[in-house]
């Protein structure tokens, strides 16, 4: 990595930290209050890429293991460690990687603005929906011996909520590439 | 950005480290050997007084431990719907200590020392070549050192918004955050390149 990828990686750790601060919002269609902190995590893979944004991932959650309040509500310490939703701290990791990986391989420069979109889109939708669920689904189901069909429908209630976070990283991914462009391109 | 660090001079505050941690891996692993309710419950009185015997003050460590609990709280509950009182106690049980357990340790361990053992961790890893160990030490002071300056630049972009009348979205938000952000970057990295602070090839 160099020094600008580390810088890069530490300050996007940072804006996930200050998503956290924000007080969480309802909207109406949506049971429950959605936080910003986890939008956070797609759009550092939309943002970063791959491998820059999943430090960033660790680099938050490294913070809040060493006894940093920088989760969401104030949460820090070993202790969010030890709860049931743990399995989606360790989903962001992987939410983040595949959420850059896709956005890296399948967004193109010389796309129209709308395939660009939509490629963001289902990049946060596959990292940071259906691979945190995964982890958090299965981490919950093990942890607390519910079983995985109890534990998605436990889990069923959030899903709205970062399905329209994916949307959000799509248009925010778009516009942070057009205005300054980071992710490395390949074809 | 205050820590969740808690000054004393407890058995725990002096421990090393390096000690607790392991520790507290091992009672993670142990408890959840642990099926039924008695050795479960005992568990959870003696992690209950070890985070006593810091001296914490109950006001305080229900501000800290709240947001944790609740969600516990809320998985006991639901596999009480779902399943039998038995499974939900269990629940209950094992996630409060292992949460009590946590929290002491953390409340004892200094920041300046979990970056030492972490640091201290990372040193195979370095020699494969996967990461360099200082640069955690380095990343960490970065993220502190930028939070609160995201913050005022987040305030600023909303009374920006405010100003022309419209109304903050989060879209509107993050795009110039993000940008005004990341912009930083190559002056920063050009700092700490220019100060010989990675000392690298």
């Amino acid at each position: 990595m160099t020094t600008r990828d580390l810088v890069l990686a530490a300050l996007f750790a940072a804006i996930i930290v200050a998503l956290g601060l924000l007080p969480p919002i309802t909207l109406g269609f949506i049971p429950v209050p959605i936080t910003a902190q986890s939008l956070g995590v797609m759009l550092a893979g939309v943002v970063l890429g791959s491998k820059r944004g999943t430090v960033a991932v660790l680099l938050v959650l490294l913070l809040a293991a060493i006894g940093l309040p920088v989760l969401s509500g104030g949460r820090g310490g070993l202790a969010v460690f030890a709860a049931p939703t743990t399995g989606y701290l360790i989903g962001w990791v992987f939410a983040a990687f595949v959420t850059g990986y896709i956005a890296e391989h399948f967004v193109d420069r010389s796309q129209t603005g709308f395939v660009q979109g939509v490629n963001f889109f289902l990049a946060a939708l596959i990292g940071g929906v259906a691979v945190l669920y995964a982890f958090g689904i299965t981490y919950l189901a093990l942890v607390t011996g519910l079983g995985f069909s109890k534990a998605f429908l436990g889990s069923l209630a959030f899903i709205p909520g970062d399905c329209f976070k994916a949307v959000i990283a799509a248009l925010a991914g778009r516009a942070v590439m057009v205005g300054y462009p980071l992710l490395p391109q390949r074809a | 950005m205050k820590t969740l660090y808690v000054e004393g001079d407890s058995v725990l505050h002096r421990l090393p480290p390096r000690v607790k941690l392991l520790g507290l891996a091992a009672a993670g692993i142990a408890l959840f050997f642990f099926r039924s309710i008695p050795p479960l419950a005992v568990a959870a009185l003696i992690s209950a007084a070890i985070y006593a015997s810091l001296g914490i003050g109950l006001r305080h460590s229900l501000a800290r431990l709240r947001p944790i609990f609740l969600t516990i709280a809320v998985v006991a509950l639901f596999t009480l719907l779902v399943g039998s009182a038995e499974e939900a106690a269990t629940v209950l049980l094992r996630l409060t200590s292992l949460m009590l357990l946590a929290a002491a340790v953390t409340a004892t361990t200094g920041i300046g020392d979990f970056i030492d053992e972490i640091t201290l961790a990372a040193r195979p890893l370095e020699r494969l070549g996967l990461v360099k160990a200082a640069d955690i030490g380095l990343s960490i002071g970065l993220v502190i050192r930028f939070v609160p300056e995201i913050l005022d630049r987040y305030r600023a972009i909303k009374d920006a918004h405010r100003a022309r009348g419209l109304k903050p979205r989060i879209l509107t938000l993050a795009v110039p955050l993000i940008i005004l952000t990341l912009k930083n970057a190559d002056e920063i990295a050009a700092a700490i390149d220019a100060r010989g602070i990675r000392a690298q090839k």
